[in-house]
């Protein structure tokens, strides 16, 4: 029989990393093996949750009270984690995680480098629980805060005691969430609605969609607590209709809160009346702008307009509205249940709590990362990170989404903190943050977002659609050769007429990375416009490689990478690149091992 | 409301936008995109301003700004002047020949570097003006579509509409004369669309398209007289003129 005093529980996470590599078979697995099975004689629990935020190391398997979490599980693994873990106590080495920084593997995730340094807050529950299951969150102190505000606290207590935690908004500006509740308050306009803003339109980030497929019932409880202190009975949740599985358990989770009354007519017999609708958005990048937003839960056309008069006093439907970010709402049930002064005692005097950062590029150990404001980019690319990928020269990093800035590695120092990465002409938007090496061409950089916001601006003004449009042309021409120094003046000039003239935030922030990649890197635009190179091997048009005679020890490596046969040379014997042959993939630049393979100009510059 | 713009004092009234009270008044604003009776759009940027509260001021867009006690307005400052020659530059880059365009770009004496000039022209310059006037005749007939560079004015799928009724407002609107209105034979064609034009029972002009008289008989549920508008302008006249005849 089962013994009921050592209970088992299995989390197989499963965020749409996970999934993508069938970890729902492996929980089908575990559930059905584990069913009738006479050799166990515990009690055992199995999991479906959401994302760990390791994606690329999933699927993930964790075994509780053990706290034993194992790596790239295969559903082959299953029977072997059956027999070995969960019957006989045994750890399988080969599963467990390998860190990279400590040099070892570890049998709690939470001693790894990736997490100790975390603190989550709003990804507190992820991965920790079902999220189709609500008993699950009410376990964790779940829906404590919406008791605690309806039947102790009035609406005034409410907007204080947020107002005072400090708390930001996390959806990119950063703007006080309490006073923005508070304006709202003040306008004796009825109806009013909160939002919750899903539209997560940065192309990799995903903590938005992993809140909301891993615990959507913390934003579902922030929101309500907004209602009550708003005076406001309608909610609607804005989520971009590509994140399949965040709807489906956002629609579930909204269902299930409300047949346990904590959504619709007089929630937990209070009096107060709230309910939530899900609306898909269409996938526009602007349509994150919140009255580009608001104008497309309207059915309207997605265009932001001047908002000269705020949402807060009309907004939805022009009434008054409060629109928050995913984050900023599942930060709301902690900071009523635990207060105002625990909150601020995390983080900065004026950054006060935690910040989800989605970690990717040229770095280690990719992935989703809470920690608090303030904390240093390096700690973040190196400590968290684990560095730089083959141990390359590290080189800079994106922050902010396709208008964010780059920062070099001389400002590694930066904290993260919605202040300091403005200071450096970055941004904190929602928290992506691309690592990037040697082989990354800071122009093409500029190019490349230039080319992503040309299609995704709305169009609506001149200066950010055909002033966008300019510096595309102006950054294409010179990556391939045909730039002129003067550019580099235009380019600064037109960037600043850009931010001051265009009417919503997207054109206001549209020039940055253009404008830090030329604060930052001005010599590699010098170099790619006067000596016609691109000293990262990206840009082809500005690119030869050659061998290097006096380093080359003629291991034959890099002949063996080129895909086109393009190197010759005998064992031992100093190896020739053909120029006509070459194809400029860089795949010799990366492997030679004594570094002999060098990145020349155009091949007309000589 | 007292305003005051380029320290001379204005009255406004409440939900006024700053170009209202401007044009109002006689105060040059350059703008594409805004049209006296239409709300502001604020798309072209021509008319950016700078407006002082206290300490504060801002760059505001002066179409869909809405007036506020005591607010002080410039209408012109070298940076205002640097803004609008960068705008005017990147329309002109986008319509390189047409002469609206030109004719901002001798009063703000704006050069396009030979080398920026692509071959994309488009007398268009998305001010949207002709999608509201469309919206407000009740037509809808022609929206603004897609997204970034690719935004263009339309009718559904570019195939001709259904609910055009050829009456040529949006050209008439058009502050760049973009938009394509042929006659020739008794036919206009607008919008990729024939229709039959009507003929004033006066001048013997054509002067309409069938389907927009159709239209505006229906709305009104009137059945007038075709008659031009100039010749309707005549006839008032002289109606206006014989009656004060029979007063001296
Ligand atoms: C172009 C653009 C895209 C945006 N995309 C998002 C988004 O995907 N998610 C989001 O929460 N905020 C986005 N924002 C910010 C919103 O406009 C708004 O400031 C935010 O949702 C407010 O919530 P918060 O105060 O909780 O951050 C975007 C802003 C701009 C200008
Ligand atoms: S700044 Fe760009 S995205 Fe924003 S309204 Fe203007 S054109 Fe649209």
């Amino acid at each position: 029989m089962h013994d009921t005093t050592i209970r088992k529980k299995i989390l197989v996470c499963c965020g749409t990393g996970c999934l993508a590599n069938n970890s729902y078979s492996i929980y089908e697995r575990f559930v059905e093996k584990l069913k009738d099975n006479p050799n166990i004689t515990v009690e055992t629990s199995i999991k479906a949750t959401g994302c760990n935020g390791l994606c690329e190391k999933g699927p993930v398997v964790k075994i509780q009270p053990d706290d034993i979490s194992y790596f790239k599980v295969s559903i082959e693994d299953v029977d072997e984690i059956i027999e070995k873990t969960i019957i006989n106590g045994q750890i399988i080495n080969r599963l467990l995680y390998l860190d990279t920084n400590q040099k070892k593997r570890i049998v709690n995730h939470m001693d790894a480098s990736f997490y100790k340094h975390q603190h989550k807050i709003a990804l507190r529950n992820i991965g920790e629980i079902d999220p189709l299951c609500i008993e699950d969150y009410i376990e964790r102190d779940g829906y404590k805060a919406l008791h605690k505000i309806l039947f102790e606290m009035s609406p005034e207590e409410v907007i204080d005691e947020v107002e005072k935690s400090g708390l930001r908004g996390r959806g990119g500006a950063g703007f006080p969430t309490g006073v923005k509740w508070r304006t709202c308050a003040s306008f004796n306009n009825f109806p009013k609605y909160v939002i919750c803003n899903g539209d997560e339109g940065d192309p990799g980030a995903f903590m938005d969609r992993s809140i909301m497929e891993g615990d959507p019932n913390t934003i579902i409880e922030g929101m309500i607590i907004c209602g009550y202190a708003i005076k406001s009975n309608k909610g609607f949740l804005y989520i971009r209709d590509e994140y399949e599985l965040a709807l489906k358990n956002m629609q579930a989770a909204i269902d299930n809160a409300r047949s346990h009354g904590y959504l619709g007519k007089n929630i937990l017999g209070s009096g107060f009346d709230f309910d939530l609708e899900i609306v898909r958005g269409g996938g526009a990048f602007v349509c994150g702008e919140s009255s580009a937003l608001m104008a497309s839960i309207e059915g309207n056309v997605g265009e932001p307009r001047a908002k000269y008069i705020r949402s807060v006093e009309k907004g939805l439907w022009d009434q008054p509205t409060v629109l928050n970010n995913v984050e900023t709402w599942a930060n709301i049930p902690p900071i009523i249940l635990n207060g105002a002064n625990w909150f601020k005692e995390i983080g900065t005097d004026t950054n006060a709590g935690t910040k989800v950062f989605s970690l990717v590029g040229k770095v280690k150990n990719t992935g989703l990362v809470e920690i608090p404001m303030g904390t240093k980019l390096s700690e973040l690319v190196f400590d968290i990170g684990g560095g730089i990928i083959n141990n390359r020269p590290f080189k800079a990093v994106q922050t902010g989404g396709p208008s964010g800035g780059c920062i070099p590695k001389e400002h590694m120092d930066v904290p993260l903190d919605f202040d300091s990465l403005s200071k450096m002409g970055s941004m904190m938007g929602s928290g992506g943050v691309i690592v990037m090496d040697d082989t990354t061409c800071m122009v093409e950089i500029a190019r490349y977002y230039m080319d992503f916001l040309s299609e995704e601006s709305c169009g609506k003004c001149t200066t950010c659609r055909e002033g966008i449009k300019l510096m595309l042309n102006i950054l294409t021409n010179i990556t391939e050769g045909k730039g002129e120094l003067e550019d580099i003046d235009v380019l600064e000039s037109l960037g600043n007429t850009i931010i001051k003239a265009s009417l919503c935030a997207l054109g206001k922030t549209a020039p940055n990375p253009v404008l830090t990649t030329i604060r930052y890197f001005r010599d590699e635009y010098i170099d790619h416009i006067v000596n016609k190179k691109c000293p990262a091997g990206v840009c082809k048009n500005l690119t030869t490689y050659f061998i290097d005679e006096e380093t080359c020890i003629g291991c034959g490596i890099c002949r063996k990478k080129c895909p086109v046969d393009a190197i010759s040379g005998s064992l031992k014997e100093v190896h020739v690149i053909d120029e006509g042959i070459c194809i400029k993939c860089g795949n010799c630049f990366t492997a030679c091992p004594k570094d002999a393979v060098k990145i020349g100009g155009a091949a007309y510059a000589y | 409301m007292l305003i005051k713009i380029d320290g001379k004092t204005y009255k406004g009234h409440p939900g006024e936008t700053l170009m209202e009270v401007a044009r109002r008044n006689g105060i040059n604003i350059p703008s594409l995109c805004y049209k006296k009776g239409f709300e502001g759009l604020g798309r072209c940027r021509l008319c950016l301003v700078e407006v002082s509260e206290g300490k504060r001021s801002k760059i505001v867009s002066a179409c869909v700004y809405p007036i506020k006690e005591g607010i002080e307005v410039t209408t012109i400052t070298d940076e205002i002047i640097k803004m609008r020659k960068d705008i005017i530059l990147l329309l002109l880059l986008r319509a390189p020949d047409n002469e609206y365009i030109q004719q901002l770009v001798k009063e703000y004496e704006v050069k396009a570097p030979e080398r920026y000039i692509q071959n994309d022209n488009d007398d268009c310059i998305l001010c949207g003006l002709c999608v509201k006037a469309c919206e407000k005749l009740g037509t809808k007939a022609i929206s603004l579509v897609n997204r970034g560079i690719t935004k263009k004015v339309s009718t559904p799928y570019d195939d001709p509409s259904k609910d055009c009724i050829g009456c040529g407002a949006c050209a008439e609107t058009c502050p760049t004369n973009a938009i394509k209105l042929e006659e020739s034979n008794g036919i206009r064609t607008i919008w990729n669309r024939d229709f039959d034009l009507v003929k004033c029972s006066i001048c013997g002009k054509y002067y309409t398209t069938l389907d927009a008289l159709k239209f505006i008989e229906d709305k009104l549920a009137s059945n007038e007289e075709h008659i031009c508008d100039t010749c309707k302008k005549k006839s008032t006249a002289s109606k206006f003129k014989e009656s004060f005849q029979h007063i001296y």
